[in-house]
């Protein structure tokens, strides 16, 4: 037994070596893989997280921006849930594209880990963009990421419903909660909104803290438990489903379009299918205020457009001229149009406005907007996790909405 | 325990296909979906009036290249996994070898592994060694799943191989490896299908591997492919759902095809002949 | 350390072995050869993972790291941290509920329909067949389907379970329910893989035991119970074994059907160390709860086998 039980450590012994080894080999990753461009002949790897639906419309603009540029452009779409962890993979093997599609809350992150090129190198300032997207895609003072095409969140409403019920469109938290009471049928919710447990149910509730002075540095404070108690209300009323905890932004334009909801909150990428609808008759306001005469203040979302470090200067310097021919406004308004985004640029926000009625209101919307990483930078991801874990406990009854931000921090 | 009498044979058709009718409702759901192209997967009616292949042509047009790679990273896979688990499996079942249970319960630690804890070390390994977005560096990743399964079913049939069977070849001048090809294989043969068809489902079935190995549309397993009309928007979830039904019939005939070898059972038949 | 397995496989005498070509060594030599790829395969591939796993658990590993390399040592300080969040009662006891949950209903609805199917009657060979269909779907494909047959208002679950007057049950949505419901589909798509082993177990025991027990009045449960029981105690014991590690580890059935909520009400170790690496980028974190879920794994199969190995010895 003891002979056995020797040799058995020692084959212990010689697998943990022979790991430990392999891990340390593999583990001091090459030199960067710089690829020698040839002059002229640049090829641009791109990576984006559009859907099968989306990506044509892109596609239009790369071509469009790689021919001004001189540049051959391949493109990748990768499921957006993925692609941080895609992101990070490359970052170690130093094999990240020249072009890189990241969403706006993730810009800092990636920035502050040294794996991006300030844009300001390629002549990118931001200008004519309003501050909020500024915000977003800056880290420590220098801009890293910046978003052509932008959205929020609106109030989006079935106009017949409204109209048949003899209501009138609520623009505070008052008229918004009798108002989703008063269109609560047999078969309908006056109200839905997304309260998943994901960075979704978090982004839905940003309007409601943020509109009632909440902020996400201080999230136990009174006017965030009012945001989360006044959601709590409605659901209590019967006036929003209770499966709201379950639903994705998706559910929700779904079962607003199926007739199941009477308003929604949404944004504006919903369009294309809301407007193809048959016999869908809708618009769009700001969410309501807690008390009139106060300011909506929406999340700001949108895919930015950043160029990593990858070593090759000639490259990163045609990546970041394509980039920045990507925010030329004529292509801002082909994206915007074709998704139902709103041009983060004003002068192309003000276009867009004048020619669809639909997305007008989101371009008012948008210009208030508040980037999510605007005050907490990097800490940002820890207190999204908080905010939609204190809405499903207090949702669900579990706590009470100032209980459930205490237990959300622990 | 086998009745046989026809009077008893008939309603235990009927409580099979009752049995079945409840256990792929769901399967049935998704076909139905599928076939109805509108958007609106809540508010389906339970029956396709109206066929609508629209889904389907879709899926047939965009995926088909990857159901090939599929195919393909599966069946290498299953040659993998034989290739090194069978031989491995006779070891531990029939030879005095130092160590082996060391090593039978590394096997099972082995499969106490989340996927993803392995598929982001493979990441940094595969990109030094120029494996990503490739076939064979898929089959090497999908026989994690497989391997350490195919030696532990094919050593418990291996197990009751009597050693009366080698030996007489030893006897006559063959070497191990001749024995083991030409004596315990061919005896094994059910064991070995047994093992190959959970290769082929698990490689088939694998979507961390196919997610986190490759970066283009160049290799692209089903399972991922699926994804393409995920993100986003959901416009409609015909395609999807006809990727899926669509991606499950390569499985569907194999299974079909070995399904004879499985009734014989993956540990009996040498014990019977 | 003999096994019991060895020892029920009566390894030849000495004496009538015939002499190995080129002597023992040689012989040890060529039988190692047959285990070697799988060495080297496990090692590379699952080794180094586990390795790599277990020291950035104990690292402080974020984005910054994946750019940089640098991972500062931090000891068990993630260890702390996840054991004592608010949470982490509740993940322990979802993960042993919901693996306890699956493994009794898909074995046990597994062996009746392995019970049920080894009869032949008209069609058996392809109903058998057609019962693994949940096991070859996308799971993506699977959890979307069933999201919306648990669908509390439109869900046809429901509305079945109307016609018999029970009232729309939340599954999904309902901290309550939630786990049942996520429990469900697991059995759902667990069945197919025992169904496989154990018919396989069945069709091993010759018909022979149970003409022979038949003539001593042995049937029906009796029969299950002397004959039938104790034949399938080997393909019992891997198919509950492997049945925990596997289910331990689901991750992306939860992701599907509830995302780990409705208020961590279907959070399980394996859910709670992916959102930690990939929602909140603390990798060393989410690598500690990975390791104590492998840890929970390990003490199972470890007592499962010693209780098992005693009761074969008796």
């Amino acid at each position: 037994m003891n002979r056995n039980a020797a040799k058995r450590s020692t084959l212990i012994t010689t697998g943990a070596l022979a790991s430990l080894s392999l891990a340390l080999l593999t583990g001091c990753s090459a030199g960067g893989a710089s690829s020698s461009s040839e002059d002229g002949d640049i090829t641009l790897t791109l990576t984006d997280t559009l859907s099968e639906t989306s990506a044509p419309v892109y596609q239009e603009v790369y071509d469009a921006c790689a021919a001004e540029v001189g540049v051959t452009v391949e493109a990748t779409h990768v499921a957006g849930s993925a692609l941080i962890a895609k992101v990070l993979q490359q970052a170690s093997s130093r094999t990240l594209p020249d072009v890189l599609m990241l969403d706006n809350p993730d810009v800092q992150q990636i920035a502050a880990s040294g794996a991006l090129s300030p844009l300001s190198d390629y002549g990118i300032t931001g200008e004519g963009f309003p501050q909020g997207i500024i915000d977003a895609g800056s880290y420590e003072g220098d801009l890293y990421g910046i978003a052509p095409v932008v959205n929020s969140l609106g109030l989006i409403y079935n106009v017949d419903a409204l109209a048949e019920a003899g209501v009138e469109v609520p623009e505070t938290w008052d008229e918004l909660r009798a108002a989703a009471a008063a269109l609560t049928t047999d078969g309908r919710y006056g109200l839905a909104l997304s309260a998943a447990n994901s960075f979704e149910g978090t982004w839905q509730f940003l309007p409601f803290m943020w509109s009632n002075g909440g902020n996400e540095d201080d999230l136990t404070s009174p006017e965030v438990a009012e945001a989360l108690a006044f959601l709590n209300d409605m659901v209590q009323d019967g006036s929003v489903s209770s499966s709201v905890v379950g639903w994705s932004q998706n559910d929700v334009n779904d079962q607003f379009i199926a007739g199941n909801a009477a308003m929604m909150v949404n944004g504006p990428w919903n369009l294309p299918k809301l407007t193809a609808a048959e016999g869908l008759n809708f618009d769009v306001v700001q969410i309501p205020v807690p008390t009139a005469g106060d300011t909506s203040i929406a999340p700001l979302g949108g895919e930015t457009f950043t160029v990593p470090q990858t070593g090759d200067e000639a490259k990163m310097q045609a990546a970041g001229e394509f980039v920045k021919c990507l925010t030329e406004d004529e292509h801002q308004i082909t994206m915007a149009n074709g998704r139902g985004a709103v041009p983060a640029g004003e002068s192309a926000g003000e276009t867009i406005a004048a020619d669809n009625a639909l997305l007008a209101p989101f371009v008012g919307i948008v210009a208030d907007a508040r980037a999510r990483t605007a005050i907490l930078g990097e800490e940002w991801p820890e207190a999204a996790t908080q905010i939609y874990t204190a809405e499903q406990l207090a949702l669900t009854g579990r706590a009470t909405p100032a209980e459930a931000f205490e237990q959300a921090a622990g | 325990m086998n009745s046989t009498s026809p009077r008893r044979t008939v309603p235990m058709t009927v409580l099979g296909v009752v049995i079945l009718a409840f256990m792929l409702f769901p399967v049935y759901w998704m076909v139905n979906v599928s076939l109805q192209g509108g958007g609106m997967a809540a508010s389906s009616d339970i029956f396709p009036f109206n066929p609508d292949f629209s889904g389907y042509e879709k899926a047939l047009s965009q995926q088909t290249g990857n159901l090939l790679t599929s195919i393909l990273v599966s069946l290498g896979t299953v040659v993998l996994t034989l290739a090194i688990a069978a031989p491995a499996a006779y070891a531990l079942a029939q030879f005095r070898l130092p160590g082996k249970g060391v090593f039978q319960f590394a096997l099972l630690i082995a499969q106490m592994i989340p996927g993803i804890v392995i598929a982001n070390s493979l990441y940094t390994m595969f990109n030094e060694l120029g494996l990503l977005n490739s076939i064979p560096g898929l089959i090497l990743a999908d026989a994690t799943h497989a391997i350490p399964f195919a030696i532990l079913i094919m050593q418990a049939f291996m197990i009751s191989l009597p050693p009366s069977l080698v030996e007489a070849a030893r006897v006559d001048g063959a070497g191990h490896f001749r024995a083991f090809w030409s004596i315990v294989l061919p005896v094994s043969r059910n064991s070995l299908i047994t093992a190959a068809l959970f290769s082929f489902l698990f490689a088939w079935s694998d979507f961390i591997f196919a997610l986190t190995l490759t970066s283009s549309d160049v290799v692209k397993p089903i399972t991922l492919g699926i994804y393409d009309y995920l993100e986003g928007n959901v416009q409609s979830w015909a395609p999807v759902l006809a990727t899926a039904v669509i991606s499950s019939l390569p499985a569907i005939v194999l299974l079909v095809v070995a399904q004879k070898y499985i009734a014989a059972g993956a540990l009996g038949g040498a014990v019977k002949s | 350390m003999s096994t019991v397995l060895e020892a029920r496989t009566g390894s030849p005498v000495r004496a009538s072995r015939p002499r190995p070509r080129g002597g023992v060594r040689r012989e040890t030599f060529a039988q190692w050869l047959f285990l070697a790829p799988a060495i080297v395969y496990v090692v590379v591939f699952f080794g180094y993972p586990v390795v790599k796993n277990l020291v950035m658990s104990f690292q402080e590993y974020t984005t910054k790291t994946f750019f940089t390399g640098e991972a500062p040592w931090v000891g068990l300080a993630n260890y702390v941290e996840v054991v004592q969040s608010t949470f982490f009662g509740i993940t322990v006891g979802n993960t042993l509920m919901f693996t306890l949950g699956s493994i009794v209903g898909q074995f046990v609805i597994g062996l009746l329909f392995a019970l049920f199917f080894r009869k032949r009657f008209p069609l058996s060979g392809m109903l058998r067949s057609l019962l693994l269909l949940p096991w070859l779907l996308p799971v993506i494909a699977s959890t979307s389907v069933w999201k919306w047959i648990l669908d509390q208002d439109g869900g046809v679950l429901n509305q079945a379970l109307g016609l018999v007057g029970i009232g729309p049950v939340p599954w999904l949505t309902s901290p309550d329910v939630a786990l049942i419901a996520v429990v469900l589909v697991n059995v759902w798509l667990g069945i197919p893989f025992n169904v496989a082993l154990l018919y396989g177990g069945l069709q091993n025991i010759p018909d022979e035991l149970y003409e022979a027990g038949a003539l001593d009045g042995a049937t029906g449960w009796k029969a299950f119970w002397h004959i039938t029981w104790p034949s399938l105690r080997p393909v019992v014991t891997v198919t509950l074994v492997l049945g925990v590690i596997y289910t331990l580890k689901v991750l992306d059935i939860i992701l599907g059907l509830t995302g780990g909520g409705p208020a961590n009400s279907t959070q399980t170790l394996a859910t709670d160390s992916y959102f930690r690496s990939f929602r909140e980028f603390d990798f060393g974190a989410g690598a500690a709860v990975s390791n104590i879920l492998i840890l929970f794994s390990l003490v199972f199969a470890v007592i499962y086998l010693r209780v098992n190995r005693k009761q074969v010895d008796e």
